[in-house]
């Protein structure tokens, strides 16, 4: 999935408001050009077409097919863990990364630039260069993955591999949708807060945490929706281990190389989705925040 | 104010979309395994012909000199005619399907006979190609054990996978259609009564290894290389591998061991030109000439030599080539034990099947 | 009531527990981001080099390698192109139009993002493979979709919809009409006011716009999997190299041309820097 983008423009409201603002001339000029129905085209031959052929698949087989699909070894652990793996990673990135955009925001230190470029890594790596830079480092013939290995901790192809790869794609998503927020707080109400007496803690957890909270939630979901899909750098990190390292995503390309596209389209619509349901929200979450603070 | 170019625009994106609903009403229309071999253009040969090779992964390297090897020979007999080749690698069953979904394959080189059979059952191979020089077979290989450096677990034979807790790992059959060569191969030693503990001729006892080795199975990767770097990671203590795979990643580097069991299968790989695509490619004789070819002396000796795989002649491969590779005690083929038809939709891996019943019972 | 880029210092900060606090959040910042991020590009280097520089020509030197680069240029070339300037058109249409549906097209744009790869690909052999909703037209006229260069194409294209979009529109959004009115009040035409007022003002949004296409186009690998039939020489991008390589214990070649495109993914990381400050730098204004 890429929802690299999102940090930027998710501070918008999910519509704008194109009609009273947008004069007459210009949408005549815009008719003029065709250039609705080339977007409304362009739109709905390359995304609504063959979304609609996938879901129409996944349902054709009615529930019978589903129910097949759910029912083929491994993948009720493969929906499970992949699951479980993009909570775990949500949460843990979540974690540091509202701690690293507070970091990026309030602190001022020489490798701040850095810092922040360091972060945005992850946007532009392709993903399968991800799992390969892992492998490099973890791999059983690799100076870290040989010492770990012999202490018995496996991280490629192992479940820890696939998580260390989900949060590194999903820790810019974090902290570039917690650090507008954190920008646009106005200081003047935490400095009222501590002029009275509050402690800094107190301070972060009942005046800044709040206003925070919009932001962290969906940086969160848009992170746990990102590792639901998350392929590229799995499949090279991962065993496919059923139980352990398949994931769902994995488990709709196994399908899908076996001529199964039944299963295929009924697991992807699962996870579809869920992480279309995930955006969504998240846009409105963070719509919502704007909203408050506009 | 509407200009009547907003109509016309309208119009077209209306029209548009009915043509594409209309297209879905015939494509649902017509049949659903028609063959998919390309235009109808007129046959006249290329000056350069294009030969498209769908093969299984683990051949990549053979596959490059004997085409290499085919082209000269091809060119020195045929007037300076160079053939060129498209060539693609992947998992044999994957390629298979790809096929039947329209790759344009002339020529399929994959791992097991019922792979092949998928493309014939489409539709889009007419001739029996199990009449062919040597059944369409152009190499063979055994199934083996890839074991630590030492085969400290002391595994032998099939029974030794069997003891308690220990670990195994082996491709996935329903990801790796090649998986299931190690199934049969467990199954058909135990029928022979070559495994101790098992007797001879008995569907049940055979269904019971498979059950317990099972039982052990920890892993089941996506390709038999996966299965080997897997056990190379540092997972499980044993990885149930065919023997072209395991020396392939020895000559890389990898310490392990291989261990052949006294009794196993020989994997037959076939080759075979899909007749609907040759045809339509005007590349039928060329793709029939190096089919052959792969069945020449030479052919056989880059087999052996760059691709680690046995020959296709049973007591050649059982006595080891020469030296080549470690003799085997009893090698069977999946024709020894009722065919590739019967294990496939019946005895092992039918819904009643060994195998079938063996991983519920592991697995439950 | 502008937020500023720069952080502020704290104002009552000065006790030695306070910078001690500062110094250790930091430090978490500073561990927590080079052990995940930093360590493996130097672990994929040290990979990269373990044979030597005459391993890393061989390597570059090989036709496959060459035609992998080539082709995966191609695809990204062609995918920015499309998306940017249909991009560019939707961008304008959400913004500035008013229809019903118009939030339709926009949960639309947000849909490839929600999509995994592994699906996309799926997509196109419902549509282009035997039996699917288009291929009976395009085989009866010989043009080969699935297993071919124009089905990569497309699920890359689909893939990177949203990203110039989803830049533009907040741009388009805040700008407000009042200036491209103003053009039209004094007599441009339509093409002149996109192009000498509208698009300077979205320049930054859609550079960075393209930036992330292109470092996305890049990395696709989930869906040209499925779709491109490997074709070594043909449909091999680099990404599919890559993972033909370590499938086939050729590690070492695997993480050169590895390497190569975690290189080319800095500069371009670079470059969205670049933009993303000017455009910040824009918004402030």
């Amino acid at each position: 999935m890429s929802a690299q983008t999102l940090e930027r423009s998710l501070p918008s409201a999910p519509l704008p408001q194109g009609g009273p603002k947008a004069s007459v001339t210009i949408r005549a000029a815009l008719a003029r050009w065709g250039l609705r129905g080339t977007a409304l085209l362009y739109l709905g031959l390359l995304i609504a077409l063959p979304a609609t052929a996938v879901v129409l698949r996944g349902f054709s087989g009615g529930l019978g097919a589903l129910r097949e699909a759910f029912n083929a070894p491994g993948a009720k652990q493969a929906i499970i863990l992949t699951l479980v793996l993009a909570a775990i990673t949500a949460f843990v990135n979540v974690v540091f990364g509202t701690l690293i955009a507070y970091v990026l925001v309030r602190y001022r230190f020489p490798a701040r630039r850095l810092l922040s470029t360091i972060v945005d890594i992850p946007f532009a790596v392709p993903t399968l260069v991800t799992g390969v830079m892992l492998r490099a480092l973890y791999g059983p013939n690799a100076p870290i993955g040989g010492f770990l290995q012999r202490h018995g901790i496996h991280v490629i192809f192992a479940p820890a591999g696939i998580l260390l790869a989900l949060l590194f794609v999903t820790l810019p998503l974090v902290v570039r949708t917690v650090q507008p927020v954190l920008l646009e707080l106005d200081e003047t109400e935490e400095e009222a807060a501590r002029v009275l007496g509050a402690t800094r803690w107190m301070t972060f957890r009942k005046v800044v945490l709040p206003k925070l909270r919009a932001g962290i939630v969906a940086g969160g979901l848009l992170a746990f929706a990102r590792a639901l899909g998350e392929f590229g750098a799995v499949v090279i990190v991962s065993g496919n281990i059923i139980g352990k390292t398949l994931t769902a995503p994995y488990l709709i390309f196994q399908f899908a190389s076996q001529a199964k596209p039944e299963e295929a389209a009924a697991v992807a619509t699962l996870l579809f989705a869920i992480s279309f349901v995930l955006v969504l929200v998240t846009e409105r979450l963070v719509g919502l925040r704007r909203k408050e603070s506009a | 104010m509407r200009s009547p170019r907003l109509h016309i625009r309208f119009v077209a994106v209306v029209s548009l979309l009915a043509v594409g609903a209309a297209a879905c009403s015939s494509a649902s229309g017509s049949g659903d395994n028609g063959s998919s071999a390309g235009s109808t253009a007129a046959c006249t040969p290329a000056e350069s012909p294009v030969i498209t090779l769908a093969a299984y992964s683990n051949v990549y390297d053979v596959y490059g000199k004997l085409i290499s090897a085919f082209q000269t020979e091809w060119k020195d007999a045929h007037d300076d005619q160079q053939v060129i080749f498209q060539t693609s690698f992947g998992g044999s069953t994957t390629q298979a399907q790809n096929v039947v979904a329209g790759f344009p394959a002339d020529i399929v080189a994959l791992s097991l006979a019922p792979d092949v059979q998928l493309i014939q059952d489409a539709g889009l191979i007419t001739h029996d190609w199990t009449q062919d020089t040597e059944s369409s077979i152009v190499a063979s290989s055994v199934v083996v054990f890839d074991v630590r450096p030492g085969n400290p677990k002391h595994i032998e034979n099939w029974n030794d996978l069997a003891q308690p807790g220990l670990q195994i790992l082996t491709p996935d059959p329903a990801a790796s259609g090649g998986a299931r060569w190690n199934i049969v191969a467990a199954y058909g030693a135990a029928l022979r009564g070559q495994v101790p503990g098992y007797a001879a001729d008995d569907p049940a006892a055979a269904e019971q290894l498979l059950t317990d080795i099972f039982t052990n199975v920890t892993v089941m990767d996506k390709s038999a290389n996966d299965s080997i770097k897997n056990f190379q990671a540092g997972n499980g203590d044993v990885a149930i591998t065919y023997e072209y795979a395991g020396l392939a990643a020895q000559k890389s580097g990898l310490p392990d061991e291989l261990v052949i069991p006294p009794s196993t299968v020989a994997i037959q790989t076939p080759t075979v030109v899909v007749d609907k695509n040759a045809e339509a490619h005007c590349v039928e004789d060329i793709a029939k000439a190096f089919v052959e070819y792969l069945h020449s002396d030479e052919a056989k000796a880059t087999f052996l030599s760059t691709g680690y795989e046995r020959s296709v002649d049973l007591k050649a491969a059982q006595s080891g080539e020469k030296g080549a590779f470690p003799p085997v005690t009893d090698l069977f083929t999946t024709d020894d034990i009722g065919g590739w038809d019967q294990l496939q939709n019946d005895t092992v891996f039918g819904p009643d099947g060994a195998f079938t019943k063996a991983l519920a019972a592991a697995q439950g | 009531m502008s937020s500023t880029i720069a952080p502020r210092t704290p104002r009552l900060a000065g006790s030695a527990r306070r910078r001690l606090v500062h110094g250790g959040f930091t430090a978490i910042a500073l561990v927590y981001v080079g052990a995940l991020v930093i360590a493996p590009l130097v672990g994929i280097a040290f990979a990269a080099f373990k044979g030597g520089w005459s391993v890393i020509v061989d390597t570059l030197r090989q036709p496959d390698v060459l035609h992998a680069y080539y082709l995966t240029g191609v695809i990204t070339l062609i995918t920015v192109i499309v998306t940017t300037v249909f991009g560019v058109i939707v961008a304008l249409v959400i913004t500035r139009d008013r229809f019903p549906g118009r939030a339709l097209m926009s949960a639309l744009v947000d849909l490839p993002i929600a999509v995994s790869p592994v699906i996309v690909g799926l997509m196109a052999v419902l549509l282009f493979g035997t039996g699917g909703w288009f291929e009976p037209w395009f085989s009866a006229h010989g043009i080969r979709i699935l297993f071919a260069v124009p089905s990569m194409v497309l699920v890359t294209i689909f893939i990177c919809i949203p990203f110039v979009i989803r830049e533009v529109v907040p741009v388009l959004h805040e700008l407000g009409v009042s200036e491209e009115e103003a053009a039209r009040t004094l007599g441009a035409s339509s093409l002149q006011t996109f192009f000498r007022v509208t698009l300077k003002n979205i320049r930054w949004a859609l550079a960075y716009g393209i930036a992330l296409s292109t470092a996305r186009a890049i990395g696709e690998i989930g869906a040209v999997l499925i779709v491109s039939g490997s074709i070594t020489g043909q449909t091999e991008t680099s990404t599919l190299y890559i993972l033909r390589a370590f499938d086939q214990f050729q590690d070492t070649q695997g993480y050169i041309v590895a390497i190569t495109l975690a290189l080319a993914s800095i500069v371009l990381l670079v470059a969205i820097e670049a933009f993303k400050r000017r455009q910040e730098k824009v918004r402030e204004t």
